[in-house]
Formats: C-alpha cells, structure tokens, sequence
C-alpha cells in the first residue's frame, strides 16, 4: 500500500518537546473542568446520554482548537463557549415555543410571599426541595437557561457571559432578570401545591 | 426616609448587587442605605440567598467515571 510520506518541517520538529508539554497542560487543565462542564450539559440537554455526548464532542473540539486558546486566559469560558455553540448548533431544529418566556409582569417571590404568606419568606427558600429548584431551571427556555447557568450556578460576570454567548451585556441582564422572575414564579406554584405556603393566605 | 439613594434606586441596583458587578463606590452607596432601610435590606438578603439556593442546588452533578474515563484516552 502507498503511504504518503508528509512533510516534516524543521521548525515543528525543534519545538515538539514543547509542545507537547503544552498539550499535556492544556489536556489537564481542561479536565479540571471536566465536572462543570457536565453539569451544565446536563441542565441544557436534560439528559444524562446527551450531557455525555455534547461534553465529550466539546473536549473533541477543544483540543482540535487548543492552538486558539490562549494560556492564562479564562479556560472555562472558553469551553463553555464551545459547548453553547454545539449545543445550539444541534438545537436549531428545536421547536419554536421552547424558546419564548410567559410575560410574568413584575412577578417577584419576595413582594408575593410578603404580601400573601404568614411564614418568612427565607423559611419558604429553606423548604423547597433541591431537585425542585433544578426541575424549575430545566423547565426555562434555553436562551433563559444558559444565562442562569452562566451566571448563577457558574459565577460568570455579565461580561464573560455576553462573550460566551455571543450578545451584549444589557441582553444578558435582561434574560437573567426574566429568567428569575420565572424561577420564582414556579418555585412559588410549587411552594402552593406542596404547601409550603398555605393556599387559603393566597388573595 | 432615604439615606444618599432611595429606596426605589437602591432597587433598581438589585440585580447587580447581588451579582457583584456594580463598582465599589456604588456598593458603598448602596450598603448604606441597606444600612438604615430593613425592607430593602430584608429584599437584597432575599435575592441573594434565592442565587445561592439556585447554584446549590444545580452543583450537585458530577461527571460519571466512564466518561472522564474516557475522555483521558481522547486527550492524552
């Protein structure tokens, strides 16, 4: 059988040791990401065979571009970045009405259970169910999703938020004040039907 | 009675507040009127303890072993 024999540059040979240091740290230091970025495939794909795939095509992906990267800046980002994008890619044909939020108006939790419960409103937060709060996060429409991800559970600046997804920063706020406003708003329906908040003080 | 901001700027800096990104001058401005007005101190503890309940919550995951796994033979 032919083989193809391929070029060899000289200035790649000399700097091989090198690199591949270089992809060996790069390797390590994107796996330290490794939990995170499940996590967050996780909460976009709501599936646990789809959280696996989209993170391992985003590694695929990352150390075919590792060379874009630049050291010492924000790797997360970067792989979070990527993910979005596949993610995205693979969710163009998703339907349309997942990606529009009920208008709530000004629905905030607190002025509710103020206004309408007997018990402090911080006990309410206490009482409600983790697997809840996750339930109610999927429940968003991904554009809202991915903010709250970004930001709340990862920590994101609205910066590198707006970066990642590719809007600007007033964009950003706006869907992460929506978003919460839906967050509440099912936490609080939630809140009602388990009782955790007595019906009958509802006006 | 509002102390430097009132009760409704110190609202409208909410969001921000509790996402760290206003400047130091504008937390100052607003630590001091949470300082001297309960009810806006009660609402920012509120949304703040709301945040951290979201990111508990949503941290819990961890990747199965299979897949980091596999993803070592992929990168190294």
């Amino acid at each position: 059988m032919e083989r193809r024999v391929p070029e060899v540059d000289v200035t790649t040979l000399v700097a091989m040791p090198d690199q591949e240091t270089d992809s060996a740290a790069f390797s390590e230091e994107a796996l330290t990401h490794l939990d995170t970025l499940y996590r967050g495939a996780l909460r976009l794909t709501r599936d646990p065979d789809r959280a696996q795939d989209l993170v391992q095509d985003t590694y695929v992906r990352a150390l075919r571009y590792q060379h874009s990267y630049q050291a010492g800046t924000n790797m997360k980002a970067w792989l979070f970045a990527i993910m979005r994008n596949l993610f995205w890619d693979r969710f163009k044909g998703g339907r349309q009405e997942d990606l529009s939020l009920d208008d709530l108006g000004d629905f905030a939790l607190y002025d509710t259970l103020k206004d309408t419960s007997a018990i402090p409103e911080t006990q309410v937060l206490d009482r409600i169910a983790a697997d809840e709060v996750v339930k109610a996060v999927e429940k968003l429409p991904p554009l809202h999703r991915e903010v709250v991800l970004l930001v709340d559970v990862e920590g994101f600046s609205y910066k590198d938020a707006a970066e990642i997804i590719g809007i600007p920063i007033g964009t950003v706020m706006s869907r992460l004040h929506r978003a919460r406003q839906q967050l509440q708003k099912q936490l609080y329906d939630y809140a009602l039907e388990s009782g955790i908040v007595p019906a009958e003080k509802t006006a | 009675m509002s102390i430097g901001m009132t009760c409704d700027e110190c609202m409208q800096r909410l969001d921000e507040f509790v996402d760290r990104e206003l400047t130091d001058a504008e937390i100052r401005e607003v630590k001091l009127h949470l300082e001297f007005c309960g009810p806006c101190e009660e609402r920012f503890q509120f949304q703040s303890d709301f945040k951290r309940l979201v990111r508990v919550c949503c941290e819990q995951d961890k990747a199965p072993a299979a897949l980091r796994e596999k993803l070592h033979k992929i990168l190294f």
